[in-house]
């Protein structure tokens, strides 16, 4: 998890590093998907600065995902958050080519993939990427098993490997018995979990997360995003997620773009786009922020440094929300410590920090 | 193109390039009204006998070289020979099979068979059915209908499937594939028999061909739209994880379309049944045959036990192939939340497995042993009932007590009052040119230029092969029988559409009265209503009920329930909501019921030429009949085909137009 403190400003030269770097596990350069017959015209005007309906009067051309660029680093939770027609859904089908960009270029685990041919595109879905989708894409023709094992299936593994395998993966996400159902006899939640599965069942190292989670009542949908948390700490895979909820991009993201008519506002961390709005666009998402009820403890924390930790002081989890913590911060002058899964001390939570940022998402 | 996309999208309500009046729209307007004008001053009457083009004589003199060259020409020795062999080896070799095994695994497999697929008591149902063909002593000539049926049913999913698959994956080949199918469905079976007839004269084999082809067009189009409806997700998905597009087809697409697919083949079977039965006009043999001859001898007693058996059959095939639709989905039912404990189908294929095995064992032995003839102390018949009832009938219910109450003084209304002045109307009533011009003027309303030109196209080349005034006649049989059709219809899909009760009632009978092949329907009602034009349209309004009935139920229930709440809490009565809401609402349903009813009504109108129904369906029966007609029969057979194509592009374009604009 990145984990970044704010007085530390970000190092602007690393960050770029990072985005473009070779190192990352899927990297996005100057992507644009115009529907329409003249892109080239609409391109230039986009690149001059007209806006998508002016562009679309005057060439006919939607500019659906306008000049993106990106980098995911492995093990990171990438999430696109934008709203309907905002271009996030293009945006990830364009970057595992379920649909082709017009222009820019991708690359996702080493594999350059606007030139690739189809068999290589194929190997990649096969072996190294995998997408859950926001309708799930189940197949009702499939019992849950043989949904799980259709990856498997395609790359001919042989049936009493791929039911094994499928096996495995449903007990991962709590499924364990419903293997011989058909998925719609499945409750919404349960469906999403068969999705999942299906995914993690090829081991991929990315997982495309199409507005997973939007079809799901609330109650449910908390469910899911905590069991992913759990799953993804555990699991460290390179996620990239797509969203129309705000709440959901900080509960999940390790860094968050805001897209808004096919372009990306801003990128940062969760802490970032609260603290530090680009603009009035991104600020009036930020407002109706609960910050405390999703910026994890340890997002605040200041690294121990050589001082001991005293034994008398609160701790809390560092997967803990801010609002487990202010209890203590407003009763007791003292630090939190937050501490990993097994007890130890990672970091100080300090109550000026908490109120600095408290008091930044008022204003 | 570009055009339409810089519109934007406010603009894409509405048909703006159908409302726009081009000049050639005005022209064309400006013709028809100018042919109706002359039409009536000039009073010409009917269409000239003298332009009469002639096509008979040629269609009989090339009839005359295929029967005199069957024998010597490569064209038949080479080709239609060889093929016109095996097709009746095929044939002659499903029947022997069929033939071969035991009579009492017949019933028993039907009885078990709709048992399981309908519940208990059609499975008794279907094994007393079964039982009742085999007392009547038609056992023989229903594995002749069978056999004919099997090898055409098999044929045109064998051509269908491929075919589907071509147009989902073409559509260059599916736009040219699509209005041919469309036409195919708006002619009348009948007229399937003509050009077949033609070619290899009297037998099973152009029965046969003639049946694939006319049940061909449902699978073709249930496959493909079955392709094309499989939701994208499904497909991104099964990309996502590298399939090939052959595996996508294999494991997802071609799974996923197959409840439209066996749809599909239970329509091409209905259909095949019925034209099976039609085509004993040209000797398929069978139950049709019997049918037929009974028919010809006025024998309603038999035309009945043959006549009982094909619905008999019919029904057990429709439930049967049905059945096999919804069997795979029954443990995968609809969206439900909360899942039943246990797999649903583990326990179904337990019981059946033994009883299936115990069949196949029995039917092996009895087949080895020999028992392959209807037992014939079983044998009763009931002709001599169903005979004594007719007599009755034509003594007692002709004329009720002299009251001028009764099925004769009703036909003599529905001749003398509707029928005849409306084809006196049509025929000569309204000179030829002004029929024209309001066909063309009716064409550019309905749809534009196009359909208007169409229509007048049609309407002068129907006089053009001189079969003007039989089309007139047919049209106006057409005309009172979906008036009375949609008279008795209209009111009961309403009350099916407010009443469930109603609807659940109503529902076994009007499916029960469409699975009755066109040409069986015709047994019944001239037990009560003789010979004559008649009962042709009274067999018309029958036929056509069920889908008028379904079409309006359908329309009325398709209104959004807001809808219905919204009119009802401004305080509207029932009958103003009825008139004011739900039936404008429900207008384009409704115009396609119309379309439906004009295409059932026509198809039995023409059949209704063995009856004495007159027009165009008698020209065809007689070129059925006759070897020497059959230039006539092929004259009247395209008239038919024009005539169903204007009727059904007609009522096609004012269904378009009553359409909302859909949302921008």
């Amino acid at each position: 998890m990145d984990q970044i403190s704010p007085e530390s400003a970000p190092d602007e030269a690393a960050r770029d590093a990072a985005v473009s770097g070779a190192d990352a596990t899927v990297r996005v350069a100057d992507l644009w998907k115009i529907f329409g017959r003249k892109v080239e015209a609409a391109r230039d005007m986009a690149v001059a600065g007209a806006e998508r309906d002016e562009i679309r009067s005057e060439t006919g051309c939607l500019v659906a995902v306008r000049d993106v660029s990106f980098g995911v680093n492995a093990g990171e939770t990438f999430v696109v958050m934008g709203l309907s027609g905002s271009g996030k859904s293009t945006l990830v089908r364009c970057i595992s080519r379920l649909i082709e960009p017009t222009f820019g270029d991708m690359e996702v685990c080493g594999t350059v993939l606007a030139d690739a041919s189809d068999a290589a595109l194929r190997e990649l879905r096969r072996n190294k990427i995998a997408m859950v989708f926001q309708h799930f894409g189940l197949f009702p023709h499939r019992r849950v098993v043989d949904n799980v094992a259709y990856g498997l299936e395609v790359q001919g593994v042989g049936r009493e490997e791929r039911h094994e395998r499928a096996h495995e993966v449903l007990v991962t996400v709590g499924l364990d018995g419903w293997e011989h159902h058909y998925p719609q006899q499945l409750s919404g939640g349960m469906q999403q979990r068969v999705g999942l599965a299906r995914a993690l069942a090829v081991e991929p190292e990315v997982l495309f997360f199409d507005e997973p989670f939007s079809a799901l009542d609330p109650l449910i949908r908390r469910d899911m995003q905590d069991e992913l948390v759990a799953l993804q700490l555990e699991l460290q895979r390179t996620i990239v997620f797509i969203t129309h909820d705000f709440a959901e991009a900080l509960r999940l993201a390790d860094r968050i773009a805001i897209m808004r008519d096919g372009a990306f506002t801003q990128v940062g961390t969760p802490l970032e786009i609260l603290t530090q709005p680009a603009d009035d666009y991104v600020r009036a998402f930020t407002q109706d922020a609960p910050i405390a009820k999703v910026l994890p403890a340890c997002s605040l924390m200041r690294p121990l440094g050589d001082g001991a930790v005293d034994e008398s002081w609160p701790r809390t989890a560092e997967t803990a929300t801010l609002e487990s913590a202010l209890p203590f911060l407003l009763s007791e002058h003292r630090p939190v410590v937050v501490c990993n899964a097994d007890g130890d001390p990672l970091g100080l939570l300090h109550q000026d920090d908490v109120a600095a940022v408290l008091e930044q998402n008022l204003r | 193109m570009s055009q339409t996309v810089a519109a934007g999208p406010g603009a894409s309500a509405g048909t703006p390039a159908s409302r726009r009046r081009s000049p050639l729209a005005v022209g064309l307007a400006a013709a028809g009204l100018a042919l109706v004008i002359v039409g009536f001053v000039a009073s010409v009457g009917a269409f000239p006998e003298s332009w009469n083009f002639g096509l008979a004589d040629p269609i009989d003199r090339t009839r005359r070289w295929l029967i005199n060259n069957q024998t010597s020409h490569w064209l038949y020795t080479v080709l239609l020979n060889p093929l016109t062999d095996l097709a009746d080896a095929g044939i002659r070799r499903l029947e022997a099979i069929l033939r071969w095994f035991p009579w009492y695994v017949y019933p028993v497999f039907c009885g078990l068979g709709l048992w399981r697929v309908r519940g208990r008591v059609a499975g008794a149902l279907g094994f007393c059915g079964v039982v009742l063909i085999g007392m009547t002593d038609l056992w023989q000539q229903g594995f002749a209908t069978l056999a004919l049926m099997g090898v055409a049913v098999f044929l045109a999913l064998l051509a269908g499937i491929p075919l589907g698959i071509a147009a989902w994956r073409n559509d260059r080949f599916a736009s040219v594939l699509r209005p041919t199918l469309d036409a195919m469905q708006t002619m009348p079976g009948f007229v399937y028999l003509i050009p077949f007839v033609l070619l290899f004269g009297i037998g099973r084999v152009p029965a046969l061909i003639a049946t694939v082809i006319f049940a061909l067009p449902p699978v073709v189009r249930l496959t493909d739209v079955g392709l094309r409806n499989v939701p994208g997700p499904m497909v991104e998905a099964s990309e996502m994880f590298g399939a090939t597009d052959r595996q996508t087809l294999r494991l997802v697409r071609i799974p996923a379309a197959r409840p439209a697919i066996l749809a599909g083949a239970n329509q091409t079977t209905m259909l095949a049944m019925s034209m099976v039965v039609i085509a004993a006009f040209i000797g398929s043999g069978g139950l049709g045959q019997d049918v037929l001859r009974a028919m010809r001898d006025i024998d309603v007693g038999e035309a009945s036990e043959a006549g009982i058996a094909i619905v008999i059959m019919a029904i057990i095939l429709d439930r049967f192939t049905r059945g096999i639709a919804t069997l795979g989905e029954r443990g995968r039912g609809p969206q439900t939340n909360a899942p039943a404990g246990g797999s649903l189908r583990a326990t179904d294929t337990v019981a059946i497995r033994p009883v299936a095995a115990a069949t196949a064992l029995v039917a092996l032995v009895g087949g080895i042993v020999g028992h392959n003839k209807f037992p014939e102390w079983l044998q009763w018949h009931y002709a001599p009932y169903i005979n004594d009832i007719t007599a009755w009938a034509r003594d007692n219910l002709y004329d009720i007590g002299n009251s001028g109450i009764g099925t004769g003084p009703l036909s003599d209304f529905i001749t003398v009052y509707m029928v005849t002045p409306l084809r006196e109307l049509l025929s000569s009533g309204i000179p030829w040119p002004a029929m024209i011009g309001l066909g063309v003027l009716g064409g550019l309303l309905a749809r534009g230029v196009t359909l208007g030109l169409g229509v007048g196209v049609a309407l002068f080349l129907i006089g053009w092969l001189g079969m003007w005034e039989l089309s007139m006649d047919t049209l106006a049989q057409t005309l009172v029988a979906v008036a009375a059709t949609l008279a008795v219809a209209v009111p009961l899909g309403i009350q099916a559409s407010h009443s469930d009760r109603f609807q659940k009632l109503a529902d076994p009978v009007l499916d029960f009265l469409q699975t009755i092949p066109s040409f069986v329907l015709l047994v019944p009602v001239i037990t009560l209503f003789h010979v004559g034009r008649i009962p042709g349209i009274i067999a018309s309004v029958i036929y056509a009920l069920p889908a008028a009935v379904h079409y309006t139920d359908l329309g009325l229930r398709r209104v959004p329930a807001e809808v219905h709440e919204a009119a009802t809490s401004f305080g509207a009565t029932r009958g103003q909501r009825l008139r004011r809401v739900e039936l404008p609402l429900a207008a384009p349903e409704l115009m396609v019921a119309v379309n439906q009813v004009i295409m059932l009504v026509l198809a039995m109108v023409v059949i209704a030429g063995l009856v004495g129904g007159g027009g165009l369906g008698l020209e065809t029966v007689n070129a059925l009949r006759r070897s020497d007609a059959v230039g006539r029969g092929f004259e009247a057979g395209i008239a038919i085909v024009l005539l169903a194509g204007i009727l059904d592009r007609l009522t096609r374009g004012v269904a378009d137009r009553l359409r909302p604009p859909p949302a921008a």
